[in-house]
């Protein structure tokens, strides 16, 4: 808790990938982030990987959230943990939300997606679990 | 779930067990009871102008609603599978779905495009994807409806027209729709997701173009279908998703008068498509307020003469905003109780949302249970035996007036601000869809809006495993490569040829109707995203934020 207060708020870029545009589930999830103290920058539709990583490095983020709805999310997942490894980022927590299949909550997990909170997920799970991954000792 | 809460249903008994509300899911009140005092005014029958008991005298006792289910993945050829899979258990029309790259107008080899080919919908690029979609079916006996927006639209529909011509189907005995609207079609009217590729008021222009094209030459054909369901889907209520549909058509049909033609030709092929929502008794009073509201809209405003020109005549989808990935079983009641709402509200085709529908595309199991739901209540259950059996009933006619007055009342406020489309360009919709969608989520933890075994009588044990469909990342990289493929392989002259000339003839005349210059490009053998892309050069269209 200590490092938390002292490091301030925690910044997460929030957005989705590729062509599919619902957001309803992404935009509310912002509004509770920002109610719960979080910053938020909200980056909307049709980001690339290549751009999410940038807006991620230039806004030095705590940690990017995307969420997906047709069946994209692997193809766009398995990217932008590649280019992330490529440039050698490891202190951006990556987190999902969205329409994803159960076989495939484990596949993206083992490939070190901390949180995927697919659709139903409480406000105050997706809180809870964001506190505790930003207090986690490295 | 916690010990505390099982002791407090438990004992709900002894407390009296209470909704949490005694408001309609658009915030107006239910009466504890409606007498005849809440009957006023005249009442019609069915068949009667304006129409608040259905459109036709006899409604489901002369023909059911059509049951129209969507499908669409991968290319052509794999949907045409399902369609005549859905056929054969007893869907009667056709309802396609293209993938997002063609909904956008980006060819699959397009950088933006690769991640999404086939998922949401059918990959559609060439002439010979819709020949693959509807082979082996009689286009002028099965009525089809293509779920496609402007810009796209005038493509797909220049393709569709070719394969009929091919073989030998005369246009105007074609049997379909074209959704069409570029405000409505893509996931409603909010701006981002509309403006990023192409320009809505050159979409509007071209949706116009494909309206006025298919009027002519094809007179059985709808030519625009207001997607009222996305409205309402983006989190806005009944009212907001009747007056916008509604306001939306009257930008169309000031602007198809202003092309100069006459009212009674093009407004009997004007249709909606709206969502039924969980709230059984307001979802039926929208659809009797939203028939009565453009019966007068057309005969009072714009002088319509036909009855037909009067008809607020609806296909519609069961809301998937309220089904959930929890204990998906569920959502078999929900669409169930949705779909009976839509029968008793008049409508006339129905899409029974899939229970599989918070984790991917139907399978073909799901797909077949959405029809038989549509089957049990058209054969089992005696409900389409009288004609709107609710019509009568103190607490529906109230509700209609009450939600006919609100409905009148936002339309009041958008044509006061210079109609729908100007709306939408002012960010004005934007923001009422944004505060709802805000509203959705409080309403979401308050339990306003209470959704059985998520945000009430929570199971977290529950573990129900449902077959879910998969899709392929080979079947994606094969598909990407043949339209990479066809475009090194066909005959380059003719192509590039039609797309100049296409391209040089909307800069020389942007006003004209574009849809043959377009058949000729498709004709010549463009693909769709050359041919968009050739539009968007001829009207300058930037994508916005890139340099």
């Amino acid at each position: 808790m200590e490092k938390y207060e002292k490091y301030g708020k925690k910044r997460i870029l929030l957005g989705k990938m590729g062509l599919d545009a619902h957001e309803n589930g992404i935009v509310i999830v912002a509004k509770w982030l920002l109610d719960a103290n979080f910053e938020v920058i909200y980056a909307g539709l049709y980001n690339s990987p290549e751009s999410f990583v940038q807006t991620a490095i230039q806004e030095g983020v705590d940690a990017i959230g995307c969420s997906f709805l047709g069946g994209e999310h692997l193809y766009y997942t398995r990217r932008l943990i590649d280019l992330m490894n490529e440039k050698r980022i490891d202190n951006i927590k990556l987190i999902l939300g969205g329409v994803i299949p159960p076989e495939d909550v484990d596949e993206l997990k083992s490939l070190g997606v901390a949180h995927i909170f697919t659709p139903g997920t409480l406000r105050d799970t997706i809180i809870e679990a964001l506190n505790k991954l930003f207090n986690e000792p490295e | 779930m916690k010990e505390k809460e099982t002791i407090k249903i438990q004992s709900s008994y002894l407390e009296g067990e209470r909704v949490q509300n005694f408001k309609t899911l658009s915030g107006m009140d239910y009466k504890e009871v409606y007498t005849p005092e809440d009957i006023t005014g005249p009442r019609e029958l069915p068949g009667d102008y304006p129409f608040t008991r259905g459109i036709h005298k006899r409604m489901y006792r002369d023909r059911l609603w059509t049951r129209r289910q969507q499908s669409g993945y991968r290319s052509g050829k794999e949907s045409n599978e399902r369609i005549k899979y859905l056929l054969s258990v007893g869907q009667t029309g056709i309802n396609m779905d293209p993938d997002l790259p063609t909904h956008l107008a980006l060819d699959p080899d397009n950088p933006l495009a690769r991640g999404d080919v086939g998922l949401q919908g059918s990959s559609l690029v060439i002439l010979e994807d819709i020949a693959d979609l509807y082979n082996d079916i009689p286009l002028d006996q099965v009525s089809n409806t293509m779920i496609v927006e402007a810009p796209t639209s005038a493509v797909i529909i220049a393709q569709y027209l070719l394969v009929a011509k091919k073989r030998g189907t005369p246009w105007e005995k074609l049997i379909g729709t074209i959704m069409n609207c570029p405000l409505t079609q893509f996931v409603g009217p909010t701006y981002q997701a509309i403006t990023t590729f192409f320009s809505i008021e050159y979409a509007v222009k071209i949706a116009l173009d494909v309206m006025e094209y298919m009027i002519q030459r094809a007179p059985k054909w709808n030519i625009v279908n207001i997607n009222a369901y996305n409205i309402r889907e983006t989190g806005v209520n009944a009212i907001q998703e009747a007056a916008f549909a509604l306001a939306i058509a009257q930008d169309y049909v000031r602007r198809l008068i202003e092309r100069g033609l006459e009212v009674d030709v093009f407004a009997p092929r004007i249709g909606f498509f709206c969502a039924v929502h969980m709230d059984f008794f307001e979802e039926i009073a929208k659809l009797r307020a939203m028939r009565r509201i453009w019966a007068r809209i057309m005969k009072e405003k714009f002088r319509a003469k036909n009855e037909k020109s009067m008809w607020f005549r609806t296909a519609v989808q069961t809301s998937a905003l309220p089904l959930t990935a929890q204990e998906p079983l569920n959502n078999i009641v929900r669409a169930g109780i949705q779909t009976l709402a839509a029968v008793l509200g008049g409508v006339q085709s129905i899409h029974t949302t899939s229970f599989d529908e918070a984790y991917s595309l139907p399978t073909e199991e799901s797909h077949k249970l959405s029809i038989r739901t549509q089957q049990i209540i058209a054969y089992e259950t005696g409900v389409v035996k009288s004609v709107d059996p609710l019509g009568g009933s103190y607490l529906l006619e109230r509700l209609t007036d009450e939600l006919e007055e609100q409905i009148w009342e936002l339309l009041k406020v958008i044509e006061g601000k210079g109609g729908f489309l100007q709306c939408f360009m002012d960010r004005w919709v934007e923001d009422q869809i944004s505060k709802m969608r805000y509203q959705l989520g409080e309403n979401f933890i308050s339990r306003q809006q209470p959704i059985v075994g998520v945000n009430l009588f929570r199971d977290e044990r529950d573990s129900t495993k449902i077959n879910i469909f998969r899709h392929s990342s080979e079947w994606q990289r094969q598909r990407i490569q043949e339209i990479i493929n066809y475009k090194k392989n066909r005959f380059q002259e003719p192509a590039r040829r039609a797309l100049e000339a296409l391209e040089s003839e909307i800069r020389k005349r942007p006003k004209e109707n574009s849809i043959e210059a377009i058949m000729k490009a498709v004709e010549d053998g463009a693909t769709l995203g050359e041919i968009m892309d050739a539009i968007r050069r001829a009207i300058d269209f930037k994508r916005p934020g890139l340099p």
